[in-house]
């Protein structure tokens, strides 16, 4: 069996067009843009991505395509200003043509996910008739709310452990939280993200579990009684 | 609010930097408001917006584009900075309002946010200049920011650009232009007011 020399002509084409899926900034300090390649047209294809800053004809190329993985474009602190638009294309080429992504613009203020909030800690505070949790965590080290540069506000989820609804909880900028009521004995669990004031959600932060120790209700004891 | 009168708390520089961020994230959240129903209103020709190269009528002031910049700039540059920002869009804003009452395609909300937003520049100056004051008086900043002492000449001589503006580009930078307000107060406030939530 050999391939006839026509279907090896359909199979290798220029390549198909590469989308620019998104592009985020942690911090506000640097950027990543990811992108996601058309089809390789059968043939080895490089991609490209190219960017202007806003009112300059200068055009630049990626500055690094290694730190954030494959497919994107990592902007360091110097490559990175802010309150300033970058329009920015991807060009995938192969031996038979080259094909470029639409263009993107944004403003790397308006595109800040940070990274989940950390060491989210769970501890259980009050009298032994009358638990509560106390949640608190600190800012993602990478976002400076230190000096002000970033502002972030926090939201927290629980749940009884094998349950499947959550309680949601708004904490605005504190970095504790205290829950009450509590069912005795039940084993939670905790996750806090973070949102700054004019970008996106981070992640959940990864499970903190906590078991409220057995405690019985004042009406309940009455009840045995 | 002079000499003790009854009732009358004094404020401190940390409750007055609040209330000026406080008021600058309103404000912005309005200019950010106003700004997608434009963009909603043009989506037809949203292309053909994103390739207008927008010269902001502030872009001759020069302003920190980076944490590093900002934090690098002294307290009084930097008060100076927010307060001739917030100066220049004082006349635009308020054409840009009277602009849109008489336009038919927007409606009355939209043209009491651009009223809203209007007063609120320059409220919002006014507060800036009482934590500059208030600044001044503690010896926290020297007397040398010149916004204070003659507002109006301190506007750059080519100010009156934004009068050949589109209402479109005009919200474009405002919206960027209170950003960076709020941004360079939260990190003016958090070099002199440490402790207080930062």
């Amino acid at each position: 069996l050999s391939l006839t020399p026509h279907a090896k002509e359909i199979r290798h084409s220029p390549p198909g067009k590469p989308t620019l899926t998104n592009c985020r900034s942690p911090e506000k300090e640097t950027f990543t843009c990811w992108w996601e390649p058309g089809s390789d047209g059968g043939l080895p294809t490089t991609y490209r991505l190219y960017y202007r800053k806003e009112n300059s004809d200068t055009v630049y190329e990626c500055p690094d395509y290694h730190t954030a993985g494959v497919n994107s474009c990592f902007f360091n602190k110097n490559d990175t200003t802010i309150w300033v638009n970058y329009n920015i294309t991807v060009v995938a080429t192969n031996a038979l043509g080259r094909t470029s992504s639409d263009p993107v613009d944004i403003d790397v203020v308006y595109i800040v996910k940070p990274n989940p909030p950390e060491k989210v800690t769970v501890s259980v505070m009050g009298a032994k008739d009358w638990p509560f949790l106390r949640v608190s965590w600190e800012p993602p080290h990478k976002a400076d709310t230190r000096s002000g540069w970033i502002t972030l506000i926090y939201e927290l989820r629980i749940k009884l452990e094998g349950e499947d609804d959550w309680e949601v909880h708004l904490a605005g900028q504190q970095k504790m939280f205290n829950l009450f009521s509590l069912q005795s004995g039940g084993t939670y669990i905790v996750q806090v993200r973070c949102k700054p004031d004019h970008g996106f959600w981070s992640e959940w932060s990864s499970s903190s579990y906590s078991k409220v120790p057995e405690y019985f209700h004042r009406e309940k004891s009455v009840w045995i009684l | 609010c002079t000499n003790g009168q009854a009732g009358c708390h004094v404020l401190s520089l940390a409750n007055l930097f609040d209330r000026v961020i406080q008021h600058s994230a309103r404000m912005h959240g309005i200019s950010n408001d106003l700004h997608s129903e434009f963009e909603q209103y043009f989506l037809p020709s949203k292309n053909q917006i994103g390739r207008i190269s927008r010269n902001c009528h502030t872009s001759t002031i020069l302003t920190p584009n980076g944490k590093e910049n900002a934090q690098r700039m002294a307290r009084e540059e930097l008060t100076e900075v927010i307060l001739k920002l917030l100066l220049a869009w004082r006349d635009p804003l308020w054409h840009f309002h009277q602009s849109m009452a008489h336009q038919h395609d927007f409606n009355n909300f939209s043209s009491n946010k651009a009223l809203e937003m209007s007063d609120m520049v320059h409220e919002l100056r006014k507060g800036v200049e009482k934590v500059a004051e208030k600044m001044q008086t503690l010896g926290i900043i020297s007397n040398s920011v010149s916004s204070l002492a003659s507002p109006e000449a301190s506007l750059p001589s080519d100010s009156a650009e934004w009068r050949l503006m589109k209402d479109y580009d005009l919200l474009y930078c405002f919206r960027r232009d209170s950003n960076k307000v709020q941004n360079y107060l939260k990190i003016l406030k958090c070099r002199i007011v440490p402790d207080h939530g930062c």
